[in-house]
């Protein structure tokens, strides 16, 4: 498949869980999708457009939360980054673990320093946070404030 | 204590530990160990184990997570020891000193005998900071 084909496919196939498609340069394009169907989308673009899953990133936006996964189509050199947008008090997405291995990890980062939910992740335990780090203190939200008493912000001098 | 740093000075097999560096400057202390500056003339080896090591050389700006790991070492390295921290990370956690995960430096956790600064620091600064340490340590027990 070429790229347009691929575009295309996808345009077709999911008219009404794609939001906006916005084609960003010839290697890449970003696919902002609702988040309900976010299952559907990735495991069609990952088991029939054989994408490789590279990565997912989140991103506090002050009245949403974003994640983007990104696809990559090897054969075409085509990057997808599938765009989700949270709205702020209920931040609740389904896991893509079940559907490849990969994700777990990332899903885990995204949930001990954002604080999305992942339904149906089978192990949200904590990734690179230490063991004794507070229970709903996430450190890249916009709203995080200092918790701990004993640190120490000067060079000393 | 004396008889025990002097023997020391001869050869201070070196244990490298790295704290959530960018690896910068622990290429520069690999660089240290080729021929073209090659540290091994001062008697110094890089070891695999801590109970091996006389020097333990830190870098990086020392997160939560791996400053206990640092600590439990620090407690396995036999006494007397040396500690040496190269980079600005380890001085002062650098461009990190306001992240969430980097609260205290390094030398509020494990005493520093040397501190050796740069961005990473060059491999002269390296034996620099390393001579003067030995020279340190000779000074501190011909005293006594």
């Amino acid at each position: 498949m070429t790229r347009e084909e691929v575009l295309d496919d996808l345009r077709k196939k999911f008219k009404d869980d794609i939001i906006e498609v916005f084609d960003k340069s010839p290697k890449r394009v970003y696919v902002e999708i609702r988040p309900d169907s976010i299952v559907q989308v990735a495991s069609y673009i990952f088991k029939d457009l054989k994408a490789r899953f590279n990565t997912a990133s989140g991103v506090d936006l002050r009245y949403h939360m974003e994640i983007l996964y990104h696809f990559l189509i090897e054969d075409i050199n085509l990057l997808i980054s599938l765009r989700v947008k949270l709205q702020k008090p209920k931040l609740e997405i389904d896991s893509l673990s079940p559907i490849f291995e990969g994700s777990s990890w990332i899903e885990r980062e995204i949930h001990e320093i954002l604080g999305i939910n992942f339904r149906g992740h089978k192990d949200l335990r904590k990734l690179l946070l230490p063991d004794d780090w507070p229970e709903g203190v996430y450190p890249l939200r916009r709203d995080y404030k200092e918790w701990d008493k004993n640190v120490i912000r000067d060079r000393g001098v | 204590m004396s008889i025990k740093l002097k023997a020391l000075l001869k050869s201070p097999w070196v244990f490298h530990l790295s704290t959530g560096s960018c690896n910068n400057c622990d290429i520069e202390i690999l660089d240290c160990l080729t021929p073209r500056f090659d540290i091994e003339r001062f008697g110094m080896l890089l070891v695999g184990s801590i109970k091996h090591a006389d020097v333990l050389l830190i870098t990086g700006s020392g997160n939560r997570k791996s400053m206990e790991r640092a600590k439990r070492l620090y407690e396995q390295i036999p006494k007397p020891c040396l500690v040496v921290a190269v980079g600005e990370c380890a001085l002062s956690r650098g461009m990190f000193i306001h992240s969430y995960n980097c609260p205290v430096p390094i030398d509020k956790v494990i005493p520093v005998d040397v501190y050796i600064p740069g961005c990473p620091p060059k491999p002269e600064a390296i034996i620099a900071g390393v001579v003067k340490l030995i020279e340190k340590v000779r000074k501190s027990t011909e005293k006594k």
